[in-house]
């Protein structure tokens, strides 16, 4: 097992708005940390400037060397994940430890059509901005700019 | 080309750090104690200024320095409120990193200097021309750094030198343009027509 791993239940990484994201996280560390931190975000990649934003964050306190916990985050409305030329909206779930900041992460999908949206061939009514969001890397190397 | 394969997106570009010409990170950082910590980085736009900021942040609060990040810039003016919550802010232990310090008029600056190096250990600032603290380091570019910053994002490199040359003299020597119209060229997919 890798150190840091986030399973999610029947493998489900394409999730509708709005639903239930169930998982696991596990971890196998040789130090035991101080506490474990689940987050879920969407962040921007393109050209622009990038933006973040966490939506929800669990902590696991005091977890010891070795072990798993279940996690569920009720996903929002929006924004959709969705892909232009030249931005990108990815959601994802990364667990990070401390204070070693080891991290893994998990992309997920977003999305009514159960599809990421690309804005080229993007249906008419179908605004990857539903229910919010504004446009703007890895979840703490944009955290820290701020 | 989505945005997010792109080789060239922002996420990829920013992590990309700072690289000294002609010297190196330990002397930068030795002539920045000399200077006791009041010292300017200087250099024309895309030269890399803001990134060497970042990394001597970054390796100050490796030492367990505090240092205060404070950026300005046309879209984020550092303005009399912002100047008085960082000064207020300060906490008597810090070295201020100030990017784009000639943002602020000359006699704004004199005041901002003094107020912050009565509450600060140290004041590092980053600016087009020399003049406003004594030079840290003058940031250059070459178009041997643009060719090596494109080989580290691209691999293979599919874009020849002439092209990164002629690039390189458009912009003036300023790799971040350059990277960005490079990121362009990516997204319409049309690097087949420089190869």
């Amino acid at each position: 097992m890798d150190k840091l791993s986030i399973h999610l239940s029947n493998d489900e990484t394409i999730c509708t708005p709005g639903q239930s994201l169930q998982g696991s996280v596990q971890w196998r560390l040789e130090t035991a940390p101080e506490h474990l931190k689940l987050s879920l975000f969407w962040y921007t990649s393109g050209k622009g400037t990038r933006d973040v934003d966490v939506v929800e964050i669990v902590t696991f306190d005091r977890p010891g060397t070795l072990g798993s916990k279940d996690f569920s985050f009720d996903l929002p409305l929006g924004p959709y994940s969705f892909s232009g030329r030249l931005i990108s909206l990815i959601w994802a779930l990364e667990l990070t430890c401390s204070p070693d900041s080891e991290t893994v992460r998990r992309e997920i999908i977003v999305s009514p059509t159960g599809r990421e949206i690309i804005l080229d061939s993007a249906s008419a009514g179908c605004s990857p901005w539903q229910g919010g969001g504004a446009i703007g890397g890895p979840l703490e190397s944009i955290l820290g700019r701020r | 080309m989505k945005a997010r394969d792109n080789p060239f997106c922002v996420e990829r570009v920013d992590a990309i750090r700072y690289r000294p010409l002609a010297t190196t990170f330990d002397t930068i950082l030795a002539r920045l104690a000399v200077l006791g910590y009041q010292a300017a980085i200087v250099g024309p736009e895309g030269s890399g200024k803001t990134t060497l900021l970042e990394d001597i942040q970054r390796v100050l609060d490796c030492q367990g320095v505090r240092t205060r990040l404070v950026f300005a810039n046309d879209t984020t003016p550092l303005d009399g409120r912002r100047r008085k919550r960082t000064l207020s802010e300060l906490e008597g232990d810090e070295v201020v990193l100030l990017d784009g310090a000639d943002t602020l008029r000359r006699s704004t600056w004199m005041r901002f200097q003094r107020r912050i190096l009565k509450r600060a250990v140290g004041l590092v600032i980053t600016t087009h021309q020399p003049g406003w603290l004594p030079t840290l380091i003058d940031c250059a570019t070459t178009p041997a750094l643009l060719e090596e910053i494109v080989s580290d994002l691209l691999s293979p490199n599919c874009v020849s030198s002439d092209i990164l040359n002629r690039l390189y003299q458009d912009h003036q020597g300023n790799i971040r343009h350059c990277l960005r119209d490079l990121y362009d060229l990516f997204a319409r997919e049309t690097m087949g027509l420089l190869v």
